[in-house]
Protein backbone atom coordinates (compact mmCIF):
# COMPACT_ATOMS: atom_id res chain seq x y z
CA UNK A 1 0.00 0.00 0.00
CA UNK A 2 2.90 2.15 0.75
CA UNK A 3 3.89 2.34 -3.37
CA UNK A 4 0.15 3.22 -3.90
CA UNK A 5 0.35 5.98 -1.16
CA UNK A 6 3.65 7.31 -2.89
CA UNK A 7 2.15 7.02 -6.30
CA UNK A 8 -0.92 8.77 -5.24
CA UNK A 9 0.87 11.81 -3.71
CA UNK A 10 2.83 11.85 -6.80
CA UNK A 11 -0.16 13.24 -8.72
CA UNK A 12 -0.54 16.27 -5.99
CA UNK A 13 1.49 19.33 -6.18
CA UNK A 14 5.00 19.53 -3.99
CA UNK A 15 3.44 21.30 -1.62
CA UNK A 16 1.17 19.33 -0.86
CA UNK A 17 2.43 15.94 -0.72
CA UNK A 18 2.71 16.27 3.22
CA UNK A 19 -0.67 15.96 3.00
CA UNK A 20 -1.80 13.45 1.17
CA UNK A 21 1.23 11.03 2.52
CA UNK A 22 -0.25 11.93 5.95
CA UNK A 23 -3.82 10.65 4.99
CA UNK A 24 -1.93 7.10 4.41
CA UNK A 25 0.37 7.01 7.26
CA UNK A 26 -2.58 7.66 9.69
CA UNK A 27 -4.70 4.89 8.13
CA UNK A 28 -2.36 2.31 9.83
CA UNK A 29 -3.77 3.69 13.23
CA UNK A 30 -7.68 3.73 11.80
CA UNK A 31 -9.20 0.24 13.00
CA UNK A 32 -9.02 -2.26 9.97
CA UNK A 33 -11.82 -3.02 7.42
CA UNK A 34 -14.23 -0.51 6.52
CA UNK A 35 -13.23 2.42 9.05
CA UNK A 36 -9.66 2.11 7.46
CA UNK A 37 -10.77 1.83 3.96
CA UNK A 38 -13.18 4.86 4.61
CA UNK A 39 -10.51 6.46 5.83
CA UNK A 40 -8.18 5.58 2.67
CA UNK A 41 -11.27 6.54 0.30
CA UNK A 42 -10.84 10.32 2.19
CA UNK A 43 -7.43 9.91 0.79
CA UNK A 44 -8.13 9.23 -2.43
CA UNK A 45 -10.56 11.98 -2.47
CA UNK A 46 -8.13 14.45 -0.90
CA UNK A 47 -5.29 13.32 -4.04
CA UNK A 48 -8.52 13.91 -6.35
CA UNK A 49 -8.78 17.26 -4.85
CA UNK A 50 -5.72 18.94 -4.22
CA UNK A 51 -4.26 17.36 -7.49
CA UNK A 52 -7.35 18.87 -9.18
CA UNK A 53 -7.93 15.93 -10.53
CA UNK A 54 -11.18 16.76 -11.59
CA UNK A 55 -10.00 19.74 -14.08
CA UNK A 56 -7.30 17.75 -15.28
CA UNK A 57 -9.55 14.29 -16.50
CA UNK A 58 -12.09 17.06 -17.99
CA UNK A 59 -9.56 18.97 -19.68
CA UNK A 60 -8.05 15.37 -21.17
CA UNK A 61 -11.56 13.97 -21.88
CA UNK A 62 -12.57 17.34 -23.65
CA UNK A 63 -9.19 17.07 -25.77
CA UNK A 64 -9.69 13.79 -26.66
CA UNK A 65 -12.95 14.60 -27.59
CA UNK A 66 -12.19 17.52 -29.70
CA UNK A 67 -9.23 15.99 -31.02
CA UNK A 68 -11.27 12.20 -31.95
CA UNK A 69 -13.92 14.32 -33.84
CA UNK A 70 -11.46 16.65 -35.99
CA UNK A 71 -9.64 13.21 -36.68
CA UNK A 72 -12.58 12.07 -38.02
CA UNK A 73 -13.83 14.45 -40.04
CA UNK A 74 -10.63 14.44 -41.79
CA UNK A 75 -9.81 10.96 -42.13
CA UNK A 76 -9.66 10.26 -46.07
CA UNK A 77 -10.84 7.97 -47.89
CA UNK A 78 -9.01 5.39 -50.16
CA UNK A 79 -7.52 8.34 -51.78
CA UNK A 80 -4.19 8.10 -53.64
CA UNK A 81 -2.52 10.35 -51.52
CA UNK A 82 -4.52 9.42 -48.44
CA UNK A 83 -1.77 7.83 -46.51
CA UNK A 84 -0.01 11.44 -46.22
CA UNK A 85 -3.07 13.02 -45.01
CA UNK A 86 -3.72 10.25 -42.26
CA UNK A 87 0.28 10.71 -41.24
CA UNK A 88 -0.20 14.69 -41.15
CA UNK A 89 -3.44 14.00 -39.00
CA UNK A 90 -1.74 11.81 -36.50
CA UNK A 91 1.70 13.86 -36.75
CA UNK A 92 -0.73 16.84 -35.71
CA UNK A 93 -2.86 15.32 -32.85
CA UNK A 94 0.47 13.61 -31.36
CA UNK A 95 1.93 17.26 -31.63
CA UNK A 96 -1.09 18.95 -29.85
CA UNK A 97 -1.18 15.94 -26.96
CA UNK A 98 2.97 16.17 -26.24
CA UNK A 99 3.17 19.60 -26.46
CA UNK A 100 1.72 20.54 -23.47
CA UNK A 101 3.32 17.91 -21.34
CA UNK A 102 7.04 19.01 -22.33
CA UNK A 103 6.11 22.81 -21.80
CA UNK A 104 4.65 21.85 -18.52
CA UNK A 105 7.59 20.53 -17.11
CA UNK A 106 10.20 23.12 -18.89
CA UNK A 107 8.14 25.95 -18.20
CA UNK A 108 5.07 25.14 -15.82
CA UNK A 109 1.49 25.42 -15.79
CA UNK A 110 -0.61 28.10 -17.53
CA UNK A 111 0.08 30.89 -15.40
CA UNK A 112 -3.14 32.24 -15.83
CA UNK A 113 -6.75 32.46 -16.45
CA UNK A 114 -6.28 34.80 -19.40
CA UNK A 115 -3.36 32.29 -20.40
CA UNK A 116 -5.37 28.98 -20.39
CA UNK A 117 -8.27 30.93 -22.44
CA UNK A 118 -5.54 31.74 -25.41
CA UNK A 119 -4.35 28.01 -25.24
CA UNK A 120 -8.30 26.52 -25.79
CA UNK A 121 -8.73 29.25 -28.22
CA UNK A 122 -5.66 27.75 -29.85
CA UNK A 123 -5.92 24.21 -29.38
CA UNK A 124 -9.64 25.16 -30.48
CA UNK A 125 -8.21 26.85 -34.16
CA UNK A 126 -5.88 24.07 -34.63
CA UNK A 127 -7.90 21.28 -34.66
CA UNK A 128 -10.60 23.22 -36.79
CA UNK A 129 -7.59 23.25 -39.48
CA UNK A 130 -6.63 19.39 -39.38
CA UNK A 131 -10.66 18.82 -40.99
CA UNK A 132 -9.94 22.02 -43.23
CA UNK A 133 -6.39 21.15 -44.84
CA UNK A 134 -7.44 17.53 -45.43
CA UNK A 135 -10.17 18.62 -47.49
CA UNK A 136 -8.56 20.77 -49.63
CA UNK A 137 -5.38 18.37 -50.09
CA UNK A 138 -8.21 15.83 -51.04
CA UNK A 139 -9.43 18.10 -53.41
CA UNK A 140 -6.40 19.26 -55.05
CA UNK A 141 -4.93 15.74 -56.16
CA UNK A 142 -8.44 14.86 -57.39
CA UNK A 143 -8.71 14.96 -61.08
CA UNK A 144 -12.16 15.89 -62.66
CA UNK A 145 -13.74 13.26 -64.63
CA UNK A 146 -14.14 15.40 -67.79
CA UNK A 147 -14.68 18.72 -69.69
CA UNK A 148 -13.39 22.08 -69.09
CA UNK A 149 -12.39 21.40 -65.48
CA UNK A 150 -10.35 18.43 -66.36
CA UNK A 151 -8.76 21.00 -68.80
CA UNK A 152 -8.36 23.52 -66.34
CA UNK A 153 -6.77 20.66 -63.62
CA UNK A 154 -4.31 20.13 -66.49
CA UNK A 155 -3.21 23.46 -66.89
CA UNK A 156 -3.02 24.12 -63.26
CA UNK A 157 -2.26 21.14 -61.16
CA UNK A 158 -0.97 18.02 -63.52
CA UNK A 159 -1.73 15.55 -65.75
CA UNK A 160 -3.93 12.62 -64.64
CA UNK A 161 -6.21 9.89 -65.50
CA UNK A 162 -10.04 11.31 -65.28
CA UNK A 163 -11.91 10.30 -62.25
CA UNK A 164 -8.58 9.26 -60.38
CA UNK A 165 -6.37 10.77 -58.15
CA UNK A 166 -3.06 12.26 -58.58
CA UNK A 167 -1.19 12.45 -55.33
CA UNK A 168 -0.54 15.24 -53.00
CA UNK A 169 0.15 18.38 -55.42
CA UNK A 170 2.20 20.15 -52.95
CA UNK A 171 3.62 18.51 -50.46
CA UNK A 172 5.75 20.22 -48.99
CA UNK A 173 3.24 22.19 -47.59
CA UNK A 174 2.29 19.19 -45.52
CA UNK A 175 5.54 18.96 -43.80
CA UNK A 176 5.54 23.03 -43.35
CA UNK A 177 2.23 22.49 -41.55
CA UNK A 178 3.13 20.53 -39.28
CA UNK A 179 6.51 22.60 -38.72
CA UNK A 180 4.72 25.65 -38.41
CA UNK A 181 2.18 23.93 -35.84
CA UNK A 182 4.84 22.69 -33.75
CA UNK A 183 6.52 26.38 -34.11
CA UNK A 184 3.48 28.03 -33.38
CA UNK A 185 2.02 25.84 -30.62
CA UNK A 186 5.19 25.80 -28.82
CA UNK A 187 5.64 29.91 -28.98
CA UNK A 188 1.88 29.61 -27.22
CA UNK A 189 2.34 27.22 -24.97
CA UNK A 190 5.59 29.07 -23.67
CA UNK A 191 3.62 32.34 -23.78
CA UNK A 192 1.61 31.41 -21.37
CA UNK A 193 3.57 29.15 -19.27
CA UNK A 194 3.79 30.41 -15.71
CA UNK A 195 7.84 30.84 -15.67
CA UNK A 196 7.95 33.24 -18.79
CA UNK A 197 5.83 35.14 -16.64
CA UNK A 198 3.37 37.65 -19.06
CA UNK A 199 1.21 39.48 -17.34
CA UNK A 200 -2.46 38.42 -18.24
CA UNK A 201 -3.13 41.81 -19.50
CA UNK A 202 -0.28 41.67 -22.33
CA UNK A 203 -2.26 38.21 -23.56
CA UNK A 204 -5.10 39.99 -23.31
CA UNK A 205 -4.28 43.36 -25.30
CA UNK A 206 -2.23 40.87 -27.25
CA UNK A 207 -5.05 38.51 -28.78
CA UNK A 208 -7.69 41.32 -28.94
CA UNK A 209 -5.05 43.34 -31.26
CA UNK A 210 -4.50 40.14 -33.68
CA UNK A 211 -8.93 39.06 -33.68
CA UNK A 212 -8.97 42.62 -35.53
CA UNK A 213 -5.97 41.71 -37.50
CA UNK A 214 -7.14 38.03 -38.27
CA UNK A 215 -10.98 39.58 -38.82
CA UNK A 216 -9.63 42.66 -41.37
CA UNK A 217 -7.09 40.52 -43.34
CA UNK A 218 -10.47 37.60 -43.90
CA UNK A 219 -12.65 40.49 -45.08
CA UNK A 220 -9.56 40.68 -47.73
CA UNK A 221 -8.88 37.35 -48.55
CA UNK A 222 -11.23 35.02 -47.28
CA UNK A 223 -10.77 32.32 -50.26
CA UNK A 224 -6.78 32.04 -49.92
CA UNK A 225 -4.02 34.39 -49.32
CA UNK A 226 -2.84 35.89 -52.87
CA UNK A 227 -1.07 39.33 -53.77
CA UNK A 228 -4.61 40.91 -54.73
CA UNK A 229 -7.73 40.70 -52.65
CA UNK A 230 -10.12 37.58 -53.02
CA UNK A 231 -13.21 38.29 -51.58
CA UNK A 232 -16.02 37.74 -53.92
CA UNK A 233 -18.03 40.42 -51.56
CA UNK A 234 -15.58 43.07 -52.39
CA UNK A 235 -15.65 45.24 -55.95
CA UNK A 236 -13.01 44.43 -58.50
CA UNK A 237 -11.95 41.34 -56.75
CA UNK A 238 -10.85 37.89 -58.17
CA UNK A 239 -10.75 39.68 -61.89
CA UNK A 240 -8.87 42.90 -61.17
CA UNK A 241 -5.42 42.46 -59.70
CA UNK A 242 -5.63 46.18 -58.58
CA UNK A 243 -7.88 46.69 -55.63
CA UNK A 244 -10.76 49.47 -55.93
CA UNK A 245 -13.60 51.04 -53.14
CA UNK A 246 -13.70 49.28 -50.31
CA UNK A 247 -11.55 46.90 -50.94
CA UNK A 248 -8.51 49.22 -51.81
CA UNK A 249 -9.16 50.81 -48.03
CA UNK A 250 -9.79 47.46 -46.34
CA UNK A 251 -6.19 46.32 -48.49
CA UNK A 252 -4.82 49.64 -46.93
CA UNK A 253 -5.80 48.77 -43.22
CA UNK A 254 -4.68 45.16 -43.27
CA UNK A 255 -0.98 46.44 -44.56
CA UNK A 256 -1.68 49.43 -41.47
CA UNK A 257 -2.66 47.06 -38.63
CA UNK A 258 0.04 44.10 -39.66
CA UNK A 259 2.67 46.82 -38.27
CA UNK A 260 0.25 49.11 -36.47
CA UNK A 261 -1.60 46.04 -34.26
CA UNK A 262 1.50 44.71 -32.47
CA UNK A 263 3.56 48.01 -32.25
CA UNK A 264 -0.06 49.44 -30.50
CA UNK A 265 0.14 45.66 -28.11
CA UNK A 266 3.47 46.32 -27.37
CA UNK A 267 2.99 49.89 -26.73
CA UNK A 268 0.11 49.26 -24.53
CA UNK A 269 1.69 46.53 -22.80
CA UNK A 270 5.15 48.05 -22.30
CA UNK A 271 3.31 51.23 -20.73
CA UNK A 272 1.31 49.21 -18.10
CA UNK A 273 3.84 47.60 -17.42
CA UNK A 274 4.97 49.17 -13.75
CA UNK A 275 7.90 47.23 -12.17
CA UNK A 276 10.19 47.97 -9.31
CA UNK A 277 13.77 47.78 -10.00
CA UNK A 278 16.75 49.20 -11.64
CA UNK A 279 16.18 51.22 -14.96
CA UNK A 280 18.09 48.01 -16.45
CA UNK A 281 15.10 45.97 -15.23
CA UNK A 282 12.73 47.93 -15.78
CA UNK A 283 13.28 48.62 -19.31
CA UNK A 284 13.92 44.73 -19.61
CA UNK A 285 10.67 43.84 -18.33
CA UNK A 286 8.76 46.40 -20.19
CA UNK A 287 10.79 45.65 -23.77
CA UNK A 288 9.51 41.90 -23.21
CA UNK A 289 5.71 42.06 -22.29
CA UNK A 290 6.33 43.98 -25.67
CA UNK A 291 7.93 41.22 -27.48
CA UNK A 292 4.83 39.29 -26.18
CA UNK A 293 2.15 41.10 -27.05
CA UNK A 294 3.50 41.32 -30.74
CA UNK A 295 3.71 37.98 -30.66
CA UNK A 296 0.66 37.15 -29.74
CA UNK A 297 -0.96 39.83 -31.56
CA UNK A 298 0.55 39.05 -34.71
CA UNK A 299 0.59 34.92 -34.64
CA UNK A 300 -3.39 35.02 -33.15
CA UNK A 301 -4.18 37.52 -36.34
CA UNK A 302 -2.55 34.94 -38.85
CA UNK A 303 -4.21 32.24 -36.53
CA UNK A 304 -7.21 33.62 -36.89
CA UNK A 305 -7.12 34.31 -40.74
CA UNK A 306 -6.04 30.40 -41.33
CA UNK A 307 -8.46 28.88 -39.42
CA UNK A 308 -11.59 31.26 -40.95
CA UNK A 309 -9.96 30.93 -44.67
CA UNK A 310 -9.01 27.64 -44.91
CA UNK A 311 -12.68 26.54 -43.19
CA UNK A 312 -14.32 28.96 -46.15
CA UNK A 313 -12.37 27.31 -49.28
CA UNK A 314 -13.36 23.97 -47.41
CA UNK A 315 -16.82 24.49 -47.18
CA UNK A 316 -16.79 26.02 -50.39
CA UNK A 317 -15.72 22.80 -52.22
CA UNK A 318 -17.84 20.73 -50.05
CA UNK A 319 -21.30 22.63 -49.88
CA UNK A 320 -23.27 24.39 -52.61
CA UNK A 321 -25.10 26.45 -50.42
CA UNK A 322 -22.17 28.16 -49.13
CA UNK A 323 -20.87 28.33 -52.69
CA UNK A 324 -24.23 30.08 -53.53
CA UNK A 325 -23.69 32.60 -50.25
CA UNK A 326 -20.04 33.77 -51.96
CA UNK A 327 -20.80 33.94 -55.34
CA UNK A 328 -24.78 35.85 -54.58
CA UNK A 329 -26.66 36.85 -57.67
CA UNK A 330 -23.31 35.62 -60.02
CA UNK A 331 -23.98 33.53 -62.62
CA UNK A 332 -20.79 31.46 -63.08
CA UNK A 333 -20.88 28.15 -65.25
CA UNK A 334 -19.51 25.09 -63.54
CA UNK A 335 -16.28 25.46 -64.78
CA UNK A 336 -15.69 28.54 -63.79
CA UNK A 337 -16.93 27.39 -60.22
CA UNK A 338 -14.50 24.53 -60.58
CA UNK A 339 -11.74 26.93 -61.51
CA UNK A 340 -12.47 29.45 -58.16
CA UNK A 341 -12.34 26.33 -56.06
CA UNK A 342 -8.82 25.28 -57.30
CA UNK A 343 -7.32 28.98 -57.32
CA UNK A 344 -8.77 28.99 -53.77
CA UNK A 345 -7.28 26.05 -52.47
CA UNK A 346 -4.31 26.72 -54.33
CA UNK A 347 -3.75 30.18 -52.48
CA UNK A 348 -4.60 28.13 -49.10
CA UNK A 349 -0.80 27.16 -48.61
CA UNK A 350 0.36 31.05 -48.59
CA UNK A 351 -1.55 31.76 -45.55
CA UNK A 352 1.04 29.26 -43.82
CA UNK A 353 3.58 32.29 -45.14
CA UNK A 354 1.49 34.23 -42.80
CA UNK A 355 1.72 32.18 -39.92
CA UNK A 356 5.49 32.61 -40.09
CA UNK A 357 6.20 35.62 -41.51
CA UNK A 358 3.50 37.62 -39.21
CA UNK A 359 4.75 36.57 -35.64
CA UNK A 360 8.53 37.79 -36.41
CA UNK A 361 6.56 41.31 -37.60
CA UNK A 362 5.02 41.50 -34.63
CA UNK A 363 7.64 40.38 -32.10
CA UNK A 364 9.71 43.01 -33.59
CA UNK A 365 7.12 45.74 -33.90
CA UNK A 366 6.58 45.22 -30.01
CA UNK A 367 10.50 45.70 -29.41
CA UNK A 368 9.49 48.92 -30.85
CA UNK A 369 6.59 49.54 -28.62
CA UNK A 370 8.08 48.67 -25.83
CA UNK A 371 11.32 50.74 -26.21
CA UNK A 372 9.28 54.05 -27.40
CA UNK A 373 7.87 53.34 -23.71
CA UNK A 374 11.19 53.18 -22.39
CA UNK A 375 12.26 56.52 -24.13
CA UNK A 376 9.28 58.34 -22.58
CA UNK A 377 9.72 56.83 -19.19
CA UNK A 378 13.76 57.66 -19.57
CA UNK A 379 15.33 59.70 -16.32
CA UNK A 380 13.35 63.17 -16.88
CA UNK A 381 15.17 66.52 -15.77
CA UNK A 382 12.29 68.26 -13.78
CA UNK A 383 11.82 64.51 -11.87
CA UNK A 384 8.37 64.24 -14.07
CA UNK A 385 6.31 61.09 -13.40
CA UNK A 386 7.29 57.81 -15.96
CA UNK A 387 3.96 57.19 -18.07
CA UNK A 388 1.65 54.30 -16.90
CA UNK A 389 -2.01 53.99 -15.18
CA UNK A 390 -2.46 56.32 -12.46
CA UNK A 391 -1.12 55.04 -9.59
CA UNK A 392 -3.29 55.45 -6.11
CA UNK A 393 -2.37 58.77 -4.24
CA UNK A 394 0.46 57.51 -1.40
CA UNK A 395 -0.34 57.87 2.16
CA UNK A 396 0.07 61.32 3.79
CA UNK A 397 3.15 62.37 4.81
CA UNK A 398 3.66 62.07 8.64
CA UNK A 399 3.65 64.66 10.82
CA UNK A 400 6.69 66.60 12.36
CA UNK A 401 7.06 64.45 16.16
CA UNK A 402 7.12 67.36 18.91
CA UNK A 403 10.63 66.92 20.01
CA UNK A 404 11.74 67.91 16.21
CA UNK A 405 13.35 64.54 15.31
CA UNK A 406 12.65 63.48 11.74
CA UNK A 407 10.32 60.38 11.19
CA UNK A 408 12.12 57.37 10.32
CA UNK A 409 11.94 57.03 6.50
CA UNK A 410 9.29 54.54 5.76
CA UNK A 411 7.13 54.31 8.97
CA UNK A 412 3.62 53.95 8.46
CA UNK A 413 3.71 52.79 4.86
CA UNK A 414 2.67 49.64 4.32
CA UNK A 415 4.90 47.03 2.23
CA UNK A 416 3.58 47.09 -1.32
CA UNK A 417 2.09 43.14 -2.33
CA UNK A 418 4.61 41.69 -4.35
CA UNK A 419 2.03 39.33 -6.06
CA UNK A 420 2.06 37.19 -10.11
CA UNK A 421 -0.47 36.26 -11.54
CA UNK A 422 -3.91 37.04 -12.01
CA UNK A 423 -5.53 36.79 -8.48
CA UNK A 424 -6.96 32.97 -9.21
CA UNK A 425 -4.70 31.45 -6.60
CA UNK A 426 -2.41 30.32 -8.88
CA UNK A 427 0.24 33.30 -9.09
CA UNK A 428 3.40 32.77 -8.45
CA UNK A 429 4.63 34.34 -5.25
CA UNK A 430 8.67 34.26 -5.75
CA UNK A 431 10.26 37.43 -5.54
CA UNK A 432 10.82 39.98 -8.64
CA UNK A 433 12.62 38.64 -11.37
CA UNK A 434 14.34 40.37 -14.33
CA UNK A 435 11.30 40.25 -16.71
CA UNK A 436 8.70 39.61 -14.81
CA UNK A 437 8.61 41.82 -11.10
CA UNK A 438 5.81 43.79 -10.05
CA UNK A 439 3.53 42.16 -12.76
CA UNK A 440 0.95 41.21 -10.17
CA UNK A 441 0.42 45.08 -10.02
CA UNK A 442 -1.11 44.81 -13.62
CA UNK A 443 -4.88 44.90 -13.74
CA UNK B 1 -33.69 45.84 -1.94
CA UNK B 2 -31.13 43.07 -1.92
CA UNK B 3 -30.59 41.98 1.83
CA UNK B 4 -26.55 41.78 2.74
CA UNK B 5 -26.20 38.76 4.73
CA UNK B 6 -22.23 38.85 6.67
CA UNK B 7 -20.92 35.34 5.72
CA UNK B 8 -19.24 33.84 8.88
CA UNK B 9 -15.82 33.58 8.69
CA UNK B 10 -15.31 29.88 9.39
CA UNK B 11 -17.72 26.93 8.56
CA UNK B 12 -19.35 24.53 11.25
CA UNK B 13 -17.21 22.24 10.34
CA UNK B 14 -14.04 24.09 10.59
CA UNK B 15 -15.32 25.38 14.03
CA UNK B 16 -14.85 22.20 15.55
CA UNK B 17 -11.56 21.40 13.96
CA UNK B 18 -10.55 24.47 15.91
CA UNK B 19 -12.34 24.15 19.00
CA UNK B 20 -10.78 20.23 19.02
CA UNK B 21 -7.43 21.53 18.50
CA UNK B 22 -7.83 24.39 21.37
CA UNK B 23 -8.96 22.03 23.93
CA UNK B 24 -5.28 21.18 24.45
CA UNK B 25 -3.76 24.44 22.11
CA UNK B 26 0.24 23.29 23.16
CA UNK B 27 -0.53 19.45 22.46
CA UNK B 28 0.42 17.83 19.02
CA UNK B 29 -2.58 16.11 17.82
CA UNK B 30 -3.07 13.32 15.39
CA UNK B 31 -5.26 13.08 12.69
CA UNK B 32 -7.12 10.63 13.24
CA UNK B 33 -7.81 11.13 16.92
CA UNK B 34 -9.21 15.02 15.38
CA UNK B 35 -11.41 12.61 13.12
CA UNK B 36 -13.15 11.11 16.65
CA UNK B 37 -13.26 14.10 18.03
CA UNK B 38 -15.08 16.31 15.47
CA UNK B 39 -16.61 13.17 13.83
CA UNK B 40 -15.41 14.29 10.34
CA UNK B 41 -14.33 11.82 7.66
CA UNK B 42 -10.50 11.89 6.49
CA UNK B 43 -11.64 13.75 3.29
CA UNK B 44 -12.81 16.60 5.06
CA UNK B 45 -11.04 16.89 7.82
CA UNK B 46 -7.69 17.14 5.80
CA UNK B 47 -9.04 19.63 3.25
CA UNK B 48 -9.84 21.91 6.27
CA UNK B 49 -6.35 21.39 8.16
CA UNK B 50 -4.93 22.42 4.71
CA UNK B 51 -6.74 25.18 4.32
CA UNK B 52 -5.64 26.45 8.30
CA UNK B 53 -2.31 25.70 8.00
CA UNK B 54 -2.16 27.98 4.81
CA UNK B 55 -4.15 30.72 6.44
CA UNK B 56 -1.23 30.44 9.30
CA UNK B 57 -3.56 28.96 11.94
CA UNK B 58 -2.28 25.91 12.42
CA UNK B 59 1.15 24.57 12.02
CA UNK B 60 2.15 20.72 11.14
CA UNK B 61 5.30 18.31 11.21
CA UNK B 62 6.12 14.90 11.03
CA UNK B 63 6.60 12.74 14.35
CA UNK B 64 10.28 12.70 15.36
CA UNK B 65 10.72 9.29 16.50
CA UNK B 66 7.85 7.16 15.10
CA UNK B 67 6.54 4.08 16.70
CA UNK B 68 8.88 0.41 15.17
CA UNK B 69 7.12 -0.91 12.11
CA UNK B 70 4.53 2.05 12.09
CA UNK B 71 4.93 5.01 9.44
CA UNK B 72 6.08 8.70 11.03
CA UNK B 73 2.59 10.45 11.81
CA UNK B 74 1.59 13.69 10.95
CA UNK B 75 1.16 16.26 13.76
CA UNK B 76 -0.78 19.12 14.24
CA UNK B 77 -1.73 22.25 16.91
CA UNK B 78 -2.90 25.82 16.95
CA UNK B 79 -0.49 28.46 16.44
CA UNK B 80 -0.58 31.75 18.39
CA UNK B 81 -2.07 33.11 16.02
CA UNK B 82 -4.63 30.14 15.41
CA UNK B 83 -5.46 29.85 18.97
CA UNK B 84 -6.71 34.12 19.13
CA UNK B 85 -8.74 33.08 15.87
CA UNK B 86 -10.28 30.34 17.32
CA UNK B 87 -10.73 31.62 20.65
CA UNK B 88 -12.65 34.75 18.75
CA UNK B 89 -14.51 32.82 16.22
CA UNK B 90 -15.54 30.11 18.87
CA UNK B 91 -16.84 32.91 21.31
CA UNK B 92 -18.66 34.55 18.08
CA UNK B 93 -20.21 31.28 17.48
CA UNK B 94 -21.67 30.80 20.71
CA UNK B 95 -23.21 34.30 21.20
CA UNK B 96 -24.89 33.47 17.80
CA UNK B 97 -27.16 31.51 19.93
CA UNK B 98 -29.10 29.64 19.08
CA UNK B 99 -28.17 29.53 15.20
CA UNK B 100 -24.24 29.01 15.73
CA UNK B 101 -24.58 26.94 18.17
CA UNK B 102 -26.63 24.52 15.92
CA UNK B 103 -24.59 25.07 13.23
CA UNK B 104 -21.39 23.67 15.17
CA UNK B 105 -22.95 20.80 16.45
CA UNK B 106 -24.30 19.56 13.34
CA UNK B 107 -20.53 20.22 11.77
CA UNK B 108 -19.57 18.27 14.41
CA UNK B 109 -21.47 15.42 14.19
CA UNK B 110 -20.40 14.14 17.08
CA UNK B 111 -21.08 10.05 17.32
CA UNK B 112 -22.08 10.30 21.03
CA UNK B 113 -24.84 12.72 20.43
CA UNK B 114 -26.05 11.27 17.24
CA UNK B 115 -28.85 14.36 17.13
CA UNK B 116 -26.48 16.73 17.06
CA UNK B 117 -28.00 19.26 19.23
CA UNK B 118 -26.71 20.23 22.35
CA UNK B 119 -23.06 20.11 21.41
CA UNK B 120 -21.49 22.57 23.67
CA UNK B 121 -18.84 24.62 21.82
CA UNK B 122 -15.47 23.91 23.82
CA UNK B 123 -14.25 26.44 26.41
CA UNK B 124 -10.49 27.72 25.35
CA UNK B 125 -8.35 27.19 28.21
Amino acid sequence: MSWLSRAGARLVPAERRDWAEAVWAEAQEVPPGWPRLAWRAGGVRLIAREGQMVCRIGTLLLFTAAAGAAAWAAWPGPASHAAMVRADIIGAVLLLAGLPLLSRWLLGPPGNRMARWLRVGCYAANLALMPTWAAIRLFLGSVPRGGHDLHTFHVFQAPGIPGTSVGDAHPKNAVWLLIITACGLAAILALTARRTRVAPATLAIGAGAGLVLGGVMFAVDPLGFDTYVTAPWLHGTMTDPVPAGRAQWLAALCWILLFGAPLAAGLLAGWRCRVPGTPGQVSAARAWQGVAAGLVSNGVGALFVTVLGTATTALLLRSARVRGLLYHGQHLTASAVYGRELFASQSVGRYLLLCLAFPVIGALMGVFGAGAVNGLASPQPDGGRPPGPPSPPGPAPLPDPPDGRLAEAGAGQDRLPGRYGDGDGEGDQSPPGLVGAGLGRLP
Amino acid sequence: MSRVTSRPEFSAQTLSVLAALSEQPSQWQHGYALAKQTGLKSGTLYPILIRLSDRGLVEACWQAEPQPGRPRRHLYRLTAGGLASATGALAASAQQQPSGRQAAAAGARDARQPSGHGVAVPVVR
